[in-house]
């Protein structure tokens, strides 16, 4: 053990003389590390994003669109199907088991303005039901419309986290009245602010909710309703068997036809997504690898430079009584440390960009400490795999050719 | 007189044989030698004599082909790379004709070189090198790298590098091939001191005044020794 520790020593010693060459070998691995490191990072934050923006779709929902949720352009497919219609929530509640709470979600984009500031807001409308099957956010400040709001076609809405900073220099828009449209309506609660999000369709601070009532007497503008239908988790696949079969009788369809709707749920997109971060993280581990490939050669070669240029002291070391195991051990510390040099440099150059990330970007980036673990193990391995022919060619040196070498 | 003295080294009819091509070089030729303790030998002949491969084999750097060699009763000839290592680091003490002072080290990190390769702990190789340098005259040079030191200063610390594992013989290969004649003169008259201390010298050399210095003359031509008085 201590003759190793020695021969260590003697390795990193070579090191310390060659700091320029060593470095700029290293830079190599010091890529990367940081291209993996940005990698596994990267696609776990996304993950964390990701999974927060799905849960405003809910584990325990049903949605049922014209389209799927999917990003896949079969466009051809679905364009002629018919529009989805509230009046199949009838069927759906007289028929399903599973579907314990309904509603129609209306959707439209539209410009609003608040005295002379003005915005693109997404519009739904809603039944009053919707206030309790609201998942992933929830009212911060005031209250949802009730059925007496709706049945009256009030013009209040609840407004997503955004519209405060956007429209109220950040006082409380509770009672506030902004224009939707051209109609004037009454701000009566508030979400939670969701941050920068995922979903697709655009994040969920900048939107209106208001009765479908309401929508239908004040909106006439392009839009397209979905039917929102709230179930329980392990439900989920039996109500969504059961809600395909319902909305084929409620729209009279013969065996030998396919369905004109979809029914999706947050899992089509957690699919979708999934495939996309296999694809990111392939990506990113096959750039990883050509640079760890051609870093660990670069090593190689310079560790082929450095027993040539060392020969004599090879010869010398053997006929000082150095084994050949001394030699092996000396020359494989020093293609270790300079991997190891390597990769420190592109940890560090990973977590001074996650740090820059999250504090000015407000880009939360994860850094995990397991990371520092496999990347030194990586070091390690690439470090032995580049060495260990160099450093045989050394330990096998025979040491009268050696000392003779000028 | 050399007969009552205890033999370190045995060697017995031995070959080297070299295939250059299709050419077969002899470079030893049944050579047999003895060398017992506080010898003071050196070993004269031309370049292509064979010189160069005795030293080796004596050396323990290199094998013979055919024949025995035994090193204080060890058979050296039949000793594998780490064995012969471990007999290098332990029983030899090696000062080479160019110093081969590693640059980079100062005196006492090349003094302490082999001590790297044996079992002792930090402290004692300091001080074994220290000591060793101190008897080499080069007391007040420790911190000093080799660039710092004149010819005659390096080669006085190879000297102490080869002294320092207290090692039963002290091979020397042109000590004084690099140096004027008045740092040579120097080294010589350490050779002697040292052999008067009691060390075991073989002094390999192509110059009739240094070999003269030695108390016994072995001459080597073609592979065979010709001469040993």
């Amino acid at each position: 053990m201590n003759s190793i520790i020695k021969n260590i020593l003697i390795g990193l010693a070579a090191i310390r003389a060659n700091i320029v060459r060593v470095a700029l070998t290293s830079l190599g691995l010091t890529i990367g590390i940081f291209t993996v490191s940005v990698v596994t990072a990267g696609v776990s934050s996304i993950d964390k994003e990701f999974a927060k923006s799905m849960a405003y779709y809910g584990n325990d929902k049903l949605y049922v669109s014209t389209w799927p949720w999917s990003f896949d352009f079969d466009w051809w497919k679905y364009r002629n199907r018919p529009k989805i219609k509230e009046e199949s929530l009838t069927y759906i509640n007289q028929y399903s088991e599973y579907v314990t709470d309904v509603s129609v979600k209306k959707n439209t984009w539209i410009r609003a303005n608040y005295q002379n500031k003005a915005s693109w807001l997404q519009i739904n409308g809603v039944y009053p039901s919707y206030g309790d099957m609201l998942s992933g956010t929830k009212i911060v400040n005031g209250r949802f419309f009730s059925q007496n709001e709706w049945d009256l076609q009030r013009r209040v809405v609840i407004v997503g986290g955004k519209v405060r900073e956007g429209f109220f220099d950040g006082e409380s828009p509770i009672g506030k009245k902004i224009k939707i449209g051209g109609v004037t309506v009454e701000i009566i609660g508030e979400l939670k602010e969701q941050g920068m999000g995922m979903v697709p369709g655009g994040t969920l601070d900048n939107l209106v909710i208001m009765p479908s009532t309401t929508f239908k007497r004040i909106l006439t503008r392009w839009g397209f309703d979905e039917l929102v239908l709230q179930t329980k988790p392990e439900d989920l696949n039996k109500a969504k068997e059961e809600v395909a079969m319902i909305m084929r009788v409620a729209r009279k369809l013969r065996p030998d036809q396919d369905d004109n709707f979809s029914v999706n749920s947050a899992d089509a997109y957690q699919s979708q997504f999934d495939s996309l971060k296999t694809a990111i993280a392939a990506m990113g581990f096959m750039v990883t690898g050509i640079s760890l490939v051609v870093s660990a050669i670069g090593i190689m070669n310079v560790m082929f430079v450095s027993v040539k240029e060392r020969t004599k002291e090879i010869g010398l070391r053997k006929a000082m009584g150095a084994t050949n195991n001394n030699i092996l051990i000396q020359f494989l510390s020093e293609a270790i440390a300079i991997s190891i040099i390597g990769g420190t440099i592109g940890i560090a150059l990973v977590k001074l960009i996650t740090v820059a990330l999250s504090s000015y970007a407000g880009l939360p980036v994860e850094f995990d400490l397991l990371l520092i673990f496999y990347t030194f193990l990586i070091c390690v391995f690439i470090g032995i795999t580049s060495g260990m022919i160099p450093a045989r060619t050394a330990a096998n040196l025979n040491p009268i050719d050696a000392l003779r070498h000028e | 007189m050399a007969k009552s003295k205890k033999e370190i080294i045995s060697i017995k009819s031995i070959s080297k044989i070299y295939h250059l091509g299709d050419n077969v070089v002899k470079a030893l030729d049944k050579a047999s030698l003895s060398i017992y303790d506080n010898d003071f030998i050196s070993i004269m002949g031309p370049s292509g004599s064979g010189k160069s491969t005795l030293m080796n084999i004596i050396g323990c750097l290199d094998v013979p082909t055919k024949g025995t060699y035994k090193f204080q009763n060890e058979l050296i000839s039949e000793m594998n790379d780490s064995q012969l290592a471990n007999i290098r680091n332990e029983k030899i003490g090696f000062v080479f004709q160019t110093f081969n002072l590693l640059p980079k080290l100062n005196a006492v990190q090349n003094v302490e070189v082999p001590l790297i390769y044996s079992s002792l702990s930090r402290k004692e190789r300091l001080e074994r090198s220290k000591e060793a340098l101190n008897i080499v005259g080069l007391a007040d040079r420790m911190t000093h790298k080799p660039n710092e030191l004149s010819g005659g200063q390096r080669q006085r610390v190879a000297i102490a590098r080869a002294l320092v594992n207290k090692p039963s013989i002290i091979l020397a290969d042109e000590p004084t091939g690099n140096l004027d004649s008045k740092s040579g003169e120097e080294i010589l008259k350490f050779f002697d001191q040292l052999h008067k201390a009691g060390n075991t010298l073989i002094i390999v050399t192509h110059e009739k005044s240094v070999a003269k210095r030695a108390k016994r003359r072995v001459e080597i031509f073609d592979g065979k020794i010709t001469l040993d008085e």
